[in-house]
C-alpha cells in the first residue's frame, strides 16, 4: 500500500524548492517512508500529464493522480489532508 | 515627447486605449501641457508596447500588472517571469481543450443531422440539444 505524491512545478521556481523539501518530510512522517512514492514533475517536460490533471498554479500536488492542491498548501493543510486520507 | 495621439499611432492603438491603461495604472503621462494636455516619452512607447504584446500572449490587465511588478522587484529572478508564462499555458491549453470538446460535440451533431427542407420538428440537432446530457447517448 503506498501512496502516490506528484509535485508539479517549473524549474527554477524559488518558493516550489523551499517548500518541497518540508512538504516531503510532513508526507513521510504521516505515511511513513516506505509508503510514499514522491515524485517531482516537471510541468514542461510533462505538460500533458500536467493539463490532465487540471493544474493552472504552480506548484500544485496531486496525491494518487487527483489534484489535490491546486496551489502550494501552507504545511499544516497539507498534514490535515494527508491525515485525512484512506490508503487504498 | 509624444502627444496621445501621437504616441497612439506610434503604438498602433487609439487614444481611448491609452486613456483606459492610465485608468488601470498601466500607463501613465510623463508630463503635462500648461494646458493639461497628456506628454508621454520613450518610456511611455515601452510599455504600451509590452502591454500590447502581452495581451497577444493572453495575459489579462492583472497578470500584465503582476508582470510589471516582477520587472521592478529586485527580488524576483527570470525564474518567477517564466512561472507565470507557463501558468498562462496552463490556462490557454485547458481552455483548448474546453474549445477541441466542443469542436468534437458540433461535429457530432452535424454529422448526425441530413440537413435536407424537412421540417425542423424533426431536425436531429435539436432533437439532440434537447436531449438530457445525463441520460448519456441512446
Amino acid at each position: 500500500m503506498t501512496i502516490r505524491i506528484e509535485v508539479i512545478s517549473a524549474p527554477g521556481c524559488g518558493k516550489c524548492a523551499t517548500a518541497r523539501d518540508e512538504l516531503r518530510s510532513i508526507a513521510m512522517s504521516v505515511f511513513g517512508d516506505r509508503s510514499v512514492t514522491w515524485r517531482e514533475v516537471d510541468v514542461i517536460e510533462e505538460l500533458p500529464y500536467a493539463i490532465s490533471l487540471g493544474v493552472l498554479n504552480l506548484p500544485a500536488i496531486a496525491v494518487n493522480g487527483e489534484l489535490l492542491f491546486a496551489s502550494l498548501p501552507t504545511p499544516e493543510q497539507f498534514r490535515g489532508t494527508l491525515s485525512g486520507l484512506k490508503l487504498p | 515627447m509624444f502627444t496621445i495621439g501621437r504616441l497612439a499611432t506610434v503604438a498602433g492603438v487609439t487614444p481611448d486605449t491609452l486613456r483606459f491603461y492610465e485608468r488601470e495604472r498601466l500607463v501613465s503621462p510623463a508630463a503635462k501641457t500648461p494646458a493639461g494636455y497628456r506628454l508621454y516619452d520613450a518610456g511611455s512607447l515601452r510599455r504600451v508596447r509590452f502591454i500590447r504584446t502581452a495581451q497577444h500572449c493572453g495575459f489579462s490587465l492583472a497578470e500584465i500588472h503582476e508582470l510589471l511588478k516582477l520587472r521592478q522587484d529586485g527580488e524576483a529572478c527570470c525564474a518567477d517571469v517564466r512561472s507565470l508564462a507557463i501558468q498562462k499555458k496552463l490556462r490557454v491549453e485547458q481552455k483548448l481543450r474546453t474549445l477541441q470538446a466542443m469542436s468534437s460535440a458540433l461535429d457530432d451533431l452535424i454529422r448526425g443531422c441530413e440537413g435536407d427542407g424537412s421540417r425542423t420538428d424533426d431536425c436531429s440537432i435539436l432533437h439532440a440539444l434537447e436531449r438530457d446530457p445525463e441520460a448519456g447517448a441512446t
